[in-house]
């Protein structure tokens, strides 16, 4: 049986790939439906941002590094965090600390401006509202193949041009980076200058936009013509896909308790925030 | 025989052109025929082809006359998706054959089936047996994008195969291809035709097509100047004046005969050359 | 002109050896043509000769000078590449534009521009089409266009890369013309190809190359004799001399009228 169980390809012998996106590690998070790591992108990131304390944020993202080990990338998911984390964080505790409006206690006299604790509060729940969203975003993204992504929503109702836009997008990217490579060394051959500073650089790519744009429009054209004649857009039939996508036990659990989470998150902070339930880890 | 495409005194202007690209053809296709197209560039050979399949008129608009009919079915009432699994069109570059929106090859192949809701098992069972067909098992898990030219031919043949056409239409799809990639998809062509699909194949390589064509067509500027047998067209006299040139065995032949050999017959192909020569140095 | 090759490697960024030792010398007039596989490394070997690609182990020198001293963009005037696929060259809207794009870039006086323009359109067979938008011509006359371009930088070798590809009848014969004028005037012409014919039809001296290593180098005749090896790299001679070597002619011959010759030869010397 030759069907194949993890899509995306094997890597390619110019280093470019089609589905840049994607490389199979076989772990529970890849068989997940896309449509419930979707889920949890919003669920979790707005539960964060809900909760009236960066706590409950902190928590998540503890949790996202856990699934980033299940996920066997715990390496990349810690650089893009701190990557990412680290200066936003100096730069929104710097800014909010010292010129929030919210600020009544100080902390801390820096000489030019002094640190407020409310305002270095607020920085801290931004930071890890948005490290929430970004780290599950990222999660769902290297463990999702994207055929799969656009299988799944075109299921739940995506219109079949826009998941042919998402796909053919991603792929026809590296194909133009291909072209301009080529086009580059034709038109060096012609004696134009491809290095050099900023304005040579500019002036040298002019001429390629020519090439480019028009070897990109004819084959944009003939590729127009082989969908029709592969039946795109046929109207009054429901598409089939090669890349299955079906919701397992674990998918419909993942779906509850996250949506389960968000509304206990919600309802919890609301109270919270009305003085009926004592605040949370602070204020 | 039934025909499987009937041409009635067909003429196509492509729209904002001043001249015709084709002129009032009228030819019949049988089925199960292996029927190729030669000409000059710009004798309207692809825009044949794409008439065949319904892209003109339904996808380069224009002034139509005369009728093209493919198994019963009127183009221009049909559809180019409805004809897809009618008949089929390969075109000269590979990688535009492409949908993009495929990680494997299986992807690729099943794509089409896809779009007209063709069942998952029984797109499975397909893309094997297309796969098998081509010769391309050994790389159903590979990006398409990262296949060599000759490998992505056979990968579009079968994603258009796949559709189970009947007849199959090849716009000079070996010519981007080296020698070996030629050869390995007219193989699959060849083992196609004695299936029994019907092939109406556009090529350059004269002697290939005095090999294995039933009947040949020559086109110059958009009209019909020669149809017949292999033997009846590269013998032709005229064919010279139509931007052809016959395969190089009729030139043996032909310069034989000037220079005062005494031969049977002249001779397209190359097996039956060779042995004519042989049996001159006897 | 003259360039010479030694233990030329060179391996692309993701590890594949594309060129494996390469040794050869090319100069003076006499045109040469690389052939073989698609893989085999003509492309790339093509390539190292106007500097686009640097050899990752061995040497390259054009008239003495290693071609990583000078940028590609400088090696253009000596060394023109005339690419497979005319689109990826041509971006100005005239043809007249796009014979001047390349002198102007390497500093072609102007007068000698224009007289070089004349001249060139009429060697390719554009003369009268000097002011149309390159996209407007025909694939054939896009092709002639690209070389036009490339001649006009009055290099001293020119490599030719597919010139055939999608050419019909009237196409090749006015090729063929303008390989043989270049000759004539001095040019070193190289092309890569699959044409068989389009080969042994011009170019006397013959490299064959497979999985990045040259098999054969030498006189056409010589290398087409040589079946067996030709038949190891999927190359095969063109029609006529495949009829004269299975036929039984000990020569092996390129054209009708060479085969006859070689016949009635043959007959002769069977008494």
């Amino acid at each position: 049986m030759m069907t194949t169980e993890h899509p995306g390809g094997m890597p390619s012998r110019t280093g470019s790939r089609g589905f840049d996106a994607f490389v199979p590690r076989y772990t529970v998070v890849e068989r997940m439906h896309p449509i419930t790591k979707i889920l949890a992108v919003f669920c979790l990131g707005l539960s964060a941002m809900s909760w009236p304390t960066p706590w409950l944020g902190l928590a998540l993202v503890v949790a996202l590094f856990a699934v980033s080990f299940l996920a066997k990338m715990p390496r990349e998911f810690a650089k893009i965090m701190f990557g990412f984390g680290v200066p936003i964080s100096v730069m929104l505790l710097f800014i909010q600390g010292c010129y929030s409006p919210r600020n009544v206690t100080f902390i801390a006299d820096l000489g030019f401006a002094k640190l407020g604790l409310e305002g270095i509060l607020y920085a801290t729940k931004l930071v890890v509202t948005l490290l929430v969203f970004l780290g599950s975003f990222y999660l769902m993204n290297k463990t999702t193949y994207t055929g799969r992504l656009v299988a799944a929503l075109t299921a739940s109702g995506l219109p079949a041009k826009m998941g042919y836009l998402v796909l053919a997008s991603l792929n026809v990217v590296p194909q133009m980076q291909r072209r301009m490579s080529v086009i580059q060394e034709a038109q060096s051959a012609r004696g134009l200058r491809t290095s050099g500073g900023l304005i040579a650089r500019i002036k040298a790519y002019l001429p390629l936009m020519g090439p480019v744009v028009m070897s990109s429009l004819t084959d944009a054209q003939e590729r127009g013509m082989t969908l029709e004649t592969r039946g795109f857009g046929i109207r009054g039939v429901k598409k089939t896909s090669y890349v299955e996508v079906q919701y397992t036990v674990l998918d419909r659990t993942a779906n509850w308790l996250l949506l389960t989470f968000f509304i206990l998150v919600l309802v919890v902070s609301t109270l919270m925030r009305l003085g009926v339930i004592p605040a949370w880890g602070g204020n | 025989m039934a025909s499987a495409i009937e041409v009635n005194d067909f003429s196509f202007r492509y729209q904002g052109d001043k001249r015709y690209a084709l002129k009032h053809l009228d030819f019949a296709i049988r089925q199960g025929e292996f029927f190729c197209v030669v000409g000059a560039n710009g004798s309207g050979k692809s825009t044949l082809c794409n008439a065949l399949v319904g892209l003109v008129p339904h996808y380069f608009t224009g002034k139509t006359r005369g009728e093209i009919v493919v198994d019963g079915t009127k183009v221009s009432e049909s559809t180019v998706a409805d004809l897809s699994s009618t008949i089929g069109l390969v075109f000269q570059n590979p990688f535009n054959q492409l949908s993009y929106t495929a990680g494997s090859v299986a992807e690729e192949l099943a794509y089409g089936l896809g779009n007209h809701g063709v069942e998952r098992s029984e797109m499975l069972e397909r893309v094997d047996t297309v796969a098998r067909l081509m010769r391309i098992e050994h790389i159903l898990h590979r990006n398409p994008l990262e296949l060599s030219g000759g490998q992505v031919q056979r990968v579009a043949l079968g994603s258009v195969f796949i559709l189970e056409p009947r007849i199959l239409v090849l716009d000079e799809c070996t010519t981007q291809l080296d020698p070996l990639g030629g050869e390995e998809i007219f193989d699959v062509v060849q083992r196609l035709n004695k299936d029994g699909v019907t092939i109406v194949m556009v090529d350059h390589d004269m002697e290939r097509v005095a090999r294995c064509a039933d009947t040949v067509m020559v086109l110059d500027q958009g009209e019909i100047v020669a149809l017949g047998t292999p033997r009846e067209v590269f013998t032709s006299p005229t064919l010279g004046e139509h931007g052809v040139s016959a395969p190089d065995y009729v030139s043996i032949s032909r310069a034989l005969v000037e220079d005062g050999w005494d031969i049977p017959n002249i001779e397209i192909t190359e097996e039956p050359t060779v042995a004519m020569v042989r049996g001159l140095l006897r | 002109m003259n360039i010479e090759i030694t233990e030329l490697e060179h391996v692309y960024p993701t590890g594949e050896r594309a060129l494996s030792g390469i040794g050869v010398t090319m100069a003076g007039t006499e045109p040469v043509a690389i052939i073989g596989q698609n893989g085999a490394g003509k492309t790339t070997l093509a390539k190292h000769l106007n500097g686009i690609l640097k050899p990752s182990g061995g040497r390259i020198t054009i008239d003495g000078v290693d071609i990583g001293d000078r940028a590609t963009c400088e090696w253009a005037k000596k060394i023109g590449y005339a690419f497979q696929n005319p689109a990826d060259q041509l971006f100005l809207d005239s043809v007249r534009k796009e014979f001047e794009f390349g002198p102007r870039q390497i500093g072609m006086p102007k007068e000698q521009i224009e007289e070089r323009v004349v001249r060139v359109a009429e060697l390719v067979g554009l003369q009268h089409k000097l002011d149309v938008h390159p996209f407007d011509l025909t694939p054939v006359e896009k092709r002639f266009c690209t070389i036009g371009a490339v001649v006009m930088m009055d290099p001293e070798a020119i490599v030719f890369d597919e010139p055939t590809c999608g050419q019909d009848l009237d196409g090749n014969r006015r090729l063929e013309r303008i390989i043989s004028e270049l000759r004539d005037s001095g040019k070193l012409c190289i092309t890569i190809s699959h044409d068989m014919k389009f080969v042994t039809a011009n170019f006397s001296r013959v490299i064959l190359m497979c999985r990045g290593q040259v098999l054969l180098d030498g006189p056409a005749r010589s290398v087409f004799a040589q079946t067996d090896i030709l038949k190891q790299s999927f190359v095969a001679p063109p029609p006529i001399t495949r009829v004269a070597q299975k036929a039984g002619l000990p020569d092996t011959v390129f054209g009708v009228d060479a085969l006859i010759t070689a016949l009635k030869q043959e007959r002769d010397r069977r008494g």
